[in-house]
């Protein structure tokens, strides 16, 4: 009887053992993890050193370190054995900034994996980079990232390290900074892109238009015969049911990207699924804005008709590019440089295929709209505990100077890397494309720590929209635009600039209220719903209204007064 | 201590999986006082907002929570009822099937599929699936019928789940009834066809009463996931046309708990889902002892 007390005293012993054990293992490492001493040193001699000489260096010798983490996008390609963490770009930095890059970790990114990623490093309290740079896709992760109180003030940094070319582009819309303020503090490096981006257009067959002698569509009206006439007597001989007169997808959202169907609401007058300034000057939904009930009702009529894809539930972004591409489609809605990518591939399968941009249809009102493209695609957020956030602000104002707008003679005249996105042919001129370049073209510029390198928002534009007017490329932009981005691009700039007044910003860019927190899903989750089963004829075009009371008590009104609550204070 | 001298190389072996088991199972429990947290990661557990049970009123403070859980009983259930009788049957008949290298040919092609994941199933169902010239509708048409919206209409995605579910997992599922058969003692059905048992009457009376324990443990342990109804399968089939019969808790904790970032009430929907198996678990074991005298522990 002893003896048996005794080994189970003795177990007993042994399983509290192991569990201090492994419980000290675990804080131990959650010291070293989130323990602010190495850090306080680390800004002491900043300091320190800050007080002789500016730390800030145009190279650093010996290199100093960033680290940072990675959601590389699945078609991202690379070549000669690179990867995200090793390559041409973090190479060129080392050599020629002293910045070595290293990674944390990587993660392709399909299925929001990065956000989900960063959202379990975040809440798990695991390391987190000096530099983390992410898109505004992941707009509500942004907020989380910035209220977790692991980034230091990056306004301040930026008022105080970054060069003339950097400042004087953030300061061409001063209210890109406003979903990153924190009591006054500037929590976020915006990141800008070139304005009106993702704004679209629509482009269609012009092919298929001469043929049937027909003049491009620019009411609704006209677009529907249009569409008719590429179903039922088309062109290219196909039969009607392999036709798809308009390549449009809503799996995910009705305001998106490329096949988006967001216009035709436009013409209606409203944009769904994001904030407008209503009549009253006061934000409002667009989803529940009495148009959207016309626009679902249109869209009803065209699945009726087969003008839409009839899967079109099921559609991203990417998937509505495939007929388009297949050259079974009649239009697509994209943005401007979709003759680039992905229509130029059409010529493979359609060799006699000519897309062509053309304005948005006007509604029986006159009106048309799209979304707009904020000036900021993502933000850059800066570790507090990071030893040399100087070393950042030295790679971005060499973006900036350098990459952003290259000038004839500097060194990126012809292209970023040599035998990546360009190479230089036997009598020194620089060759682009895939057949040109050995090994075929890889996107270099995505390997750059920042998403695109650098941007001025409004340099792509003003370079198109001069090429378009007949100027002659001599910038690496105006050359790049033109022999890069399709033939059509610098007319589809024109024609998305003939329209300038349509384009419609969501116009609430703060961080989620309370209401969204624990309501948003199901808003949303309402929505789609109601306008799947409306656009597939499962219910009448007036179960919107219902939709609408619903919305409104669920918790929607409540969220406007939140909403434009932040709207008015922005607007002192 | 004399045992513990003698036997001490058996404490050593089971040491590292207690660790394991400590490690990942026991300690991480702590988590759970975020159900009843307002838990923000920069607060942290310690400082984070008691809220105590206002997660779970969230939860069925939703006009669509009942809805939610009801697709998710439904889907597992008919998952659970038909990973049960599709692998026995099939192991029945695979026994009785002679030629080993065919058994054995069939038995690989079956449970292959359990290896692949659903975002890459979830690609191909997608596109075999299609309405719009996808291969199984091709063939239905061709045969006369209409295109079946597998995925697009409510019911049909139910089907489709639970369907494509089974043929996914009923080769693996099959390996371990495979595995009782290959322990009944020949004699037993030798002596049967001596009394003149005929093929059927040798299953009835045998073949199947030696799978019965294996079954009731494999359907005890199953039920533990009722209200597991397969997140990356959903997640990667669903589409907002069916989120009438195909949202279920898990995706639902997915975009509130990880896109929306409100851990406390995933962790509070988890923590729920968990005392129900336990309940389910609990009731089926000591079912299975009182009615079938059996005992799993």
């Amino acid at each position: 009887m002893r003896a048996k007390f005794r080994i189970a005293l003795l177990l007993a012993l042994s399983l509290v053992m192991i569990i201090t054990l492994a419980a000290c293992g675990g804080s131990k490492e959650d010291k070293s993890a989130s323990s602010d001493q190495p850090a306080q040193t680390g800004t002491k001699t900043d300091e320190g050193a800050a007080q002789e000489t500016s730390p800030y260096k145009d190279k650093y010798d010996p290199p100093v370190t960033i680290t940072t983490v990675w959601g590389v996008d699945p078609a991202l390609k690379f070549k000669n054995g690179e990867t995200i963490e090793n390559n041409v770009a973090t190479k060129w930095a080392q050599d020629t900034l002293g910045i070595d890059i290293q990674s944390l970790w990587s993660v392709t990114n399909t299925n929001n994996a990065y956000a989900t990623k960063l959202r379990l490093a975040m809440t798990s309290g695991q390391e987190l980079p000096d530099v983390l740079v992410v898109g505004n896709e992941d707009a509500q992760l942004i907020q989380d990232l910035i209220d977790s109180g692991a980034f230091q003030d990056a306004g301040a940094l930026f008022d105080k390290y970054a060069n003339e070319k950097w400042k004087t582009a953030m300061d061409l819309d001063k209210n890109v900074w406003n979903p990153y303020l924190r009591e006054g503090k500037r929590m976020a490096i915006p990141i800008l892109d070139y304005a009106y981006n993702n704004d679209y257009l629509l482009w269609i067959r012009q092919d298929w238009l001469d043929k049937l002698n027909m003049a491009a569509p620019t009411t609704i009206d006209e677009l529907e015969k249009v569409m008719e006439a590429f179903k039922n007597n088309n062109p290219s001989g196909l039969s009607p049911d392999k036709v798809i007169p308009l390549s449009i997808g809503f799996k995910s959202s009705m305001n998106t990207w490329m096949g988006d169907p967001s216009w035709l609401f436009g013409a209606y007058g409203t944009i769904p699924q994001q904030w407008n300034v209503g009549a009253d000057g006061k934000l409002e939904y667009g989803s529940i804005n009495p148009a959207v009930k016309q626009g679902l009702a249109k869209l009803n009529e065209w699945y009726t008709k087969g003008f839409i894809p009839k899967e079109a539930a099921l559609w991203d972004e990417n998937k509505t590019s495939e007929p388009a591409v297949a050259g079974t489609a009649g239009i697509i809605p994209g943005p401007y440089w979709m003759s680039g990518w992905p229509l130029q591939d059409t010529a493979k399968n359609d060799p006699n295929a000519v897309w062509k941009p053309i304005s948005l249809p006007t509604g029986p009102d006159g009106k048309a709209g799209r979304h707009g493209t904020p000036f900021s695609n993502g933000v850059i957020l800066i570790n507090k505990d990071m030893k040399n956030p100087e070393a950042l602000f030295t790679y971005e104002n060499y973006m900036f100077d350098n990459i952003a707008d290259p000038q004839p003679g500097g060194p990126f005249e012809n292209g970023l890397f040599k035998g990546y996105d360009y190479d230089v042919d036997a009598s020194g001129n620089p060759v682009y494309g895939d057949e040109n370049v050995q090994g075929g073209v890889v996107n270099a510029v995505r390997y750059l720590l920042v998403r695109d390198g650098a941007r001025i928002p409004d340099a792509q534009m003003k370079a198109l929209l001069g090429l378009a007017n007949g100027k002659e490329a001599t910038t690496r932009m105006e050359k790049d635009l033109k022999n890069n981005f399709g033939k059509e691009t610098p007319a589809a700039a024109k024609v998305l600039m003939g329209q300038p007044n349509i384009s419609f910003m969501n116009m609430y860019t703060g961080p989620s209220t309370e209401t969204m927190q624990t309501k948003l899903d199901y808003l949303k989750k309402i929505e789609m719903q109601t306008f799947n089963e409306i656009i597939y004829g499962e219910k009448p075009a007036d179960a919107i209204d219902k939709f609408v009371e619903t919305w409104k008590s669920s918790g929607g009104d409540k969220m406007t007064e939140e909403v434009n609550a932040w709207y008015a204070n922005l607007n002192k | 201590m004399t045992h513990l001298k003698k036997y001490w190389p058996l404490h050593l072996m089971v040491l590292p999986s207690l660790l394991f088991l400590i490690a990942f199972s026991y300690l991480p429990m702590g988590g759970i006082v975020m159900a009843f947290q307002n838990f923000k990661p920069r607060l942290g557990i310690t400082g984070s907002e008691w809220v105590g049970l206002d997660n779970f009123r969230f939860l069925f403070e939703r006009e669509d929570s009942i809805q939610v859980i009801w697709n998710t009983l439904l889907i597992a259930m008919l998952k659970i009822i038909f990973n049960l009788i599709a692998p026995f049957t099939f192991a029945i008949f695979l026994n009785e099937v002679r030629k080993e290298l065919f058994k054995r040919y069939v038995q690989t092609m079956v449970y292959l599929p359990h290896f692949l994941s659903w975002v890459l199933l979830g690609g191909i169902l997608l596109n075999v699936l299609s309405t719009d010239g996808g291969f199984v509708n091709r063939i239905l048409e061709s045969v006369g019928f209409d295109a079946i919206p597998f995925l697009m209409d409510g019911s049909w995605f139910r089907f489709t789940v639970v369907a494509s579910d089974i043929w996914k997992e009923f080769g693996y599922g099959a390996i371990v009834f495979l595995a009782a058969l290959s322990n009944v003692n020949p004699s037993l059905y030798e002596a049967a066809e001596v009394d003149g048992a005929s093929r059927l009457k040798q299953t009835l009376h045998i073949t199947i009463p030696a799978m019965l324990p294996i079954t009731i443990v494999v359907g005890t342990l199953a039920l533990g996931n009722v209200l597991n109804a397969g997140f990356d399968q959903i997640f990667n089939l669903y589409n907002p046309l069916v989120y009438d019969s195909g949202d279920i808790l898990d995706t639902f904790v997915y975009r509130t708990g990880i896109i929306g970032g409100n851990m406390g009430f995933a962790t509070a929907i988890g923590l729920f889902k968990s005392v129900i198996s336990m309940v389910l678990i609990f009731i089926s074991y000591r079912a299975a002892y009182k009615w079938a005298n059996y005992r799993i522990f």
